[in-house]
């Protein structure tokens, strides 16, 4: 809309100005121009496939140029795919004991780094965690786990990570991200319980939320950090269980 | 000078021109009928029937009124992509493919939207006055839903 009018406000006075014959020539002379650019345009590219061709060529000149592609790759270069699928193994190695066996610990990590930075009123610091714990639910397998549980996990991730996505996207706006992260909190509630955790957990309530509805969330401390209302109620609400 | 700004305005015109003949199909479902919509799965009062119509559909269903001005490019890129985001959040005639708990999160956020007036999305309702929602309305949309949770629960 704005670059239309803009551009008709500029056009106005200019098309008034030219009459119609020189219209038709500029027109002409543009569609021309147009037509000398897509050429130049086109010639660019087939240059460049020349030129690409022509440096590898001196290269590999006792080679026939068909096989070349073929040939040049795996003879020069067996020792680097063995040597990065390696290097892959290795980096996988210290880590499959986690891949194989399906946790939820990296997502619990991540959610309580969001529910301490809403603590903070630190929207930004909440965006940042959204988004790891994003991440995490997208990439967690949960094909490892066997059983009903696969099924609870990804009705879970899958709710889960709409929410993790929004608090992501607003980083300006606290209150938004306090709404999704109730409806996570509840989320993250069936996900310990199903899953389990490694390191002791509390539900906190805080009865004030959402028109007295009240909303729960999940902490590693007994004590009481309110991340619904931020310093402005920070030790409300109490520890409903333990995890 | 003045004879470049001439011919970049020649351009842009031309280029103006071109795109009008971009064109891409509609966000329409031709009326079908489909298990999958939210009248699907409940029973909906006409009054809020009417709301959801008027307000809610053009973006988050896969059925947009058009106005006029939708066949002008690049007016219609920039309504694609609206309706393209907002469906992606929430489609009334998908509702059914979306999980229970999903369904949960979604009634609950579309209260604290409603409520808080986020939406209907006030550059959707500057230019569709009659799609802007009274306190009424407000009131009457959100104590339906409320009604649904509790039945779901």
């Amino acid at each position: 809309m704005v670059v239309q009018k803009s551009v008709r406000k500029k056009m106005l006075p200019i098309i008034k100005n030219i009459n119609q014959k020189n219209k038709m020539k500029k027109m002409k002379k543009i569609i021309l121009s147009l037509f000398v650019i897509a050429a130049a345009l086109a010639s660019c590219k087939s240059e460049k496939k020349e030129t690409s061709i022509t440096s590898v060529e001196p290269i590999i000149a006792t080679k026939p140029s068909s096989d070349v592609a073929d040939t040049l790759p795996s003879e020069t270069s067996i020792p680097v795919p063995a040597s990065t699928q390696a290097t892959e193994e290795n980096q996988i190695s210290p880590n499959s004991g986690t891949v194989e066996k399906f946790s939820i610990q990296q997502i619990v990590t991540n959610y309580l780094a969001l529910k301490d930075a809403l603590t903070k009123d630190n929207a930004k610091g909440a965006a940042n965690a959204g988004r790891a714990l994003y991440a995490n639910f997208k990439s967690s397998n949960g094909n490892l786990i066997e059983g009903k549980n696969k099924k609870v996990f990804l009705d879970i991730s899958d709710d889960a990570k709409e929410h993790a996505e929004h608090i992501a996207d607003n980083g300006s706006n606290i209150e938004h991200q306090r709404e999704h992260f109730a409806l996570l909190s509840k989320d993250m509630n069936d996900l310990v319980t199903t899953f389990g955790s490694t390191t002791k957990l509390y539900q906190d309530y805080c009865p004030m939320y959402n028109d007295g509805k009240g909303a729960y969330w999940i902490s590693k401390n007994k004590e009481i950090k309110n991340p619904y209302y931020g310093t402005g109620m920070l030790t409300c609400g109490s520890v409903k269980k333990t995890y | 000078m003045k004879r470049w700004l001439k011919k970049i305005g020649m351009i842009l015109v031309a280029l103006l021109l071109a795109i009008q003949f971009y064109q891409p199909a509609r966000n329409t479902d031709k009326g079908i009928a489909s298990s999958i919509k939210l009248d699907s799965s409940y029973n909906i009062p006409v009054s809020v029937k009417n709301i959801l119509q008027k307000s809610c559909y053009d973006c988050h269903s896969n059925n947009t009124r058009y106005p006029w001005y939708a066949n002008l490019q690049p007016i219609r890129y920039f309504l694609d992509g609206h309706i393209n985001e907002a469906k992606k959040e929430l489609n009334f005639d998908e509702w059914g493919t979306y999980s229970n708990r999903k369904q949960a999160s979604k009634l609950d956020i579309i209260i604290k939207q409603v409520e808080n007036k986020q939406m209907p999305i006030a550059s959707y309702t500057l230019i569709h006055r009659d799609a802007s929602l009274s306190e009424a309305e407000r009131k009457d949309l959100i104590s339906w839903i409320n009604d649904l949770k509790i039945k779901d629960e």
